[in-house]
């Protein structure tokens, strides 16, 4: 009696992506959510690490120069805790200078809306990358 | 840095960058997703800017 080769019988195993342990997954995404890009560098993936560094950093810097506010925690109203928490998202970025005193905002400045536009993307945009953290330490991407 | 356009290409570029980083891998397909967003998020707002300028506010 003929048999098949076991190997023409199973499919093809999937490529399976390394998953980090517990702690790096741990360390990755808080320091992440601290300093954006610092996860993707715990991670070792540099680019990464280096594009979102760089970009969100950008974007903030432009939001403070253009007289944008870095707004307080305030959860009074829920646009203000929204724009608290959109603007929070870039962990110490907003921090250290909201415990400096800057980003008082100029209302009145001809850039004022579109500089608090940056901050808030800014921050929204290191949520994600947080996202993109935990997804590539559990191996879902590479 | 006051002028409204060149914010508006600045904007778009850094986050067609991250967005495209995150979302595809590869370099070419970065490439062509970045294109894609920037465009996107240039053409769509001078578009809804042109639809809101006969708005008086």
């Amino acid at each position: 009696m003929d048999t098949e080769p076991l190997s023409d019988i199973l499919p093809e195993p999937r490529e399976v992506n390394e998953q980090a342990g517990f702690a790096i997954t741990l360390a990755a995404c808080v320091s992440g959510a601290f300093i954006p890009g610092l996860g993707h560098a715990v991670l070792r993936k540099w680019d990464r690490a280096i594009v979102f560094f760089a970009s969100i950093a950008i974007m903030m810097a432009i939001g403070i120069r253009l007289e944008g506010r870095l707004f307080s925690p305030d959860f009074d109203n829920l646009f203000s805790a929204l724009k608290f928490l959109a603007d929070a998202g870039l962990g110490l970025l907003y921090w250290i200078p909201w415990l400096r005193g800057m980003g008082a905002g100029n209302p009145t400045a001809y850039t004022n809306d579109y500089a608090n536009v940056f901050i808030y993307v800014a921050g929204l945009l290191n949520m994600l990358v947080v996202v993109d953290v935990f997804d590539i330490a559990m191996g879902r991407k590479k | 840095m006051k002028n409204h356009f060149i914010l508006l290409l600045i904007f778009s570029a850094l986050t067609s960058l991250v967005l495209a980083y995150i979302a595809k891998s590869g370099r070419r397909e970065r490439a062509k997703y970045f294109l894609y967003l920037f465009c996107a998020f240039v053409g769509l707002s001078l578009v809804a800017a042109w639809i809101a300028l006969p708005f008086p506010f």
